[in-house]
């Protein structure tokens, strides 16, 4: 029988994971996808209780996290935006010049691997002479 | 110093380490990074941390029980949401990424469905997999890039970060195992056996308390039929049986029917005996007077239907199948006493609507506030003139 530590130790789990990608990622997107995995795992978490204590009262607290998160994902998409207007890139790290006072900063050493090398464009032949046809014998 | 009152055997705590400490190992070698990784090594890592961790999880917490079906699905939905999860973490692509961000919001949905839930996870699917993915991919479509770019192919701290977030979720399985024993060692001790279950209150009507009444109730079905009362060719002594399995079902597990005919006793059933000391809330108390109903119910209509067998007259016998009927409905919602209300949507829009009705108004503020604020955000200037 599942019970209600079950529920709670996968929301822990899930929590746990949502914020190793917080933490460890640089896409502004990944990182926003990973903190709304956090809140699932939460959601989880009040979901159980409610199922466990036979009251709603967690169902309407996920609802409420659900339009929390609605808001949240709309603002963070436009700060997003404007973030990548200015930098051209979704990188965190691009915007570390906004650090503390005193934090040293992160400097990337290890070179990224080159680009994969497009390929080129298909090559036709020219096209060869125009083949030798009988003049049309008109006699009008 | 302990937090708790009761210390849980906690030696058993270094498999939970071993879990943490490989699950790190694996987050550190399949994070993207330039130099490339070891994604086998990495899967590997992981999938033995999550074995471990199962294992653990499963020793702990529970037991398996007999409803297959209910625990196939958990542990699929389970395994799905901490797969994906994985996938979101390590997936070099975004895009990619976002997808299974949506795998990993359908299988929390089919946990929400496992939990009584459902008008939940219809939002959940609509808004999460509907909505905001979707826009999701759209913005990273717009900025792809193409070749290895810092933010995707670089991580931050691969090894500090995964130290932290999985020290965090071992942390949470400990504290959780430490709570788990405290509220076992609360529970008297006929409900120790519940392992899987125990739970910090103590349960309401565990689910072998539930089954008993269930069947309880199929039995009292019998009484309201026809052919249970003469002139049928059922014998007295049949009847009889029957009666006393009614007896003893309603007297073994909880409602307390048989320490009821011992005079001047005040033994009461489990269900009194559990909630009793340990729970003083109003739905305790409620079952209680159920219970405390029932008893006196059962005696009376089980000692009308006995003298309704002894007489042919079909008046009598409907007076004791409406008691029986009665004294069945209560039964039955003994039975289902701390269970979610079926009609899931309607219950949850009448406490939206009378107990939480300013949080709705607030709620509604806040979108409407974050719609001005999301355009007022990415507005670019003089481009709307």
């Amino acid at each position: 029988m599942i019970g209600l530590w079950h529920y709670l130790a996968v929301a822990a789990i899930l929590f746990g994971l949502g914020l190793v990608g917080f933490l460890t990622r640089r896409n502004l997107i990944t990182m926003f996808l990973c903190a709304e995995m956090m809140l699932q795992g939460v959601a989880i978490n009040f979901a159980a209780f409610a199922r466990y204590h036979g009251n709603l009262t967690g169902q309407v607290f996920v609802l409420f996290i659900l339009a929390v998160a609605a808001c949240e994902a709309g603002i963070a998409l436009a700060l997003i935006l404007v973030l990548y207007r200015r930098s051209k890139t979704l990188d965190v790290s691009a915007w570390q010049s906004l650090r503390e006072v005193g934090v040293p900063p992160t400097i990337d050493l290890e070179p990224l691997p080159p680009p994969p090398e497009e390929l080129a464009d298909p090559v036709l032949p020219p096209a060869g002479r125009m083949p030798p046809s009988a003049k049309e014998a008109a006699h009008v | 110093m302990s937090l708790f009152a009761v210390r849980p055997d906690s030696s058993d705590s270094g498999q939970l380490v071993l879990a943490a400490i490989l699950a790190v190992a694996g987050a550190f070698l399949l994070l993207p990074r330039p130099r490339g990784r070891w994604v086998a090594g990495g899967i590997a890592a992981l999938l033995v941390a999550a074995v471990v961790a199962g294992l653990w999880i499963h020793r702990h917490f529970g037991e398996p029980g007999a409803d297959w079906v209910g625990k196939l699905l958990f542990i699929l939905f389970a395994c799905g949401a901490v797969v994906f999860g994985t996938v979101l973490v390590a997936q070099r692509n975004p895009a990619r990424g976002a997808i299974a961000f949506a795998f990993v919001i359908l299988s929390t949905c089919g946990l929400f469905l496992l939990l009584a839930a459902p008008f939940l996870m219809a939002a959940t699917v609509i808004i999460y997999a509907g909505a905001i993915v979707v826009t999701f991919l759209f913005v990273l479509m717009l900025s792809a890039a193409n070749g290895p770019t810092g933010e995707n192919d670089r991580s931050r701290e691969p090894l500090l970060g995964s130290l932290a977030g999985f020290a965090f979720a071992g942390l949470v399985l400990f504290a959780l195992n430490q709570a788990h024993a405290t509220s076992r060692a609360d529970q008297p001790e006929a409900l120790r056996k519940w392992h899987g279950l125990t739970p910090l209150p103590t349960p309401l009507i565990t689910p072998d308390e539930r089954h008993l009444l269930a069947q309880a109730a199929e039995d009292l079905k019998q009484l309201e039929a026809d052919d249970f009362y003469p002139p049928t060719e059922r014998t007295h002594q049949d009847r009889a049986a029957t009666i006393t399995r009614i007896e003893e079902a309603l007297g073994d597990y909880s409602v307390g029917l048989r320490s009821a005919q011992i005079e001047g006793s005040t033994e009461y059933g489990s269900i009194h005996q559990r909630l009793g000391g340990f729970r003083v809330d109003r739905p305790a108390d409620a079952v209680l007077k159920q219970t405390e109903a029932i008893r006196k119910d059962a005696a009376r209509v089980l000692a009308r239907v006995e003298s309704a067998m002894l007489s042919p007259d079909t008046a009598v016998h409907d007076e004791a199948k409406a008691a029986v009927r009665k004294l069945r409905a209560e039964v039955l919602l003994l039975a289902g006493a701390g269970e979610l209300p079926a009609r899931n949507t309607a219950g949850l829009g009448h406490m939206l609507y009378s107990e939480h009705l300013l949080s709705i108004e607030l709620a509604g503020t806040l979108l409407l506030v974050a719609t001005i604020g999301a355009i007022a955000i990415a507005h670019k200037k003089g481009a709307a003139a």
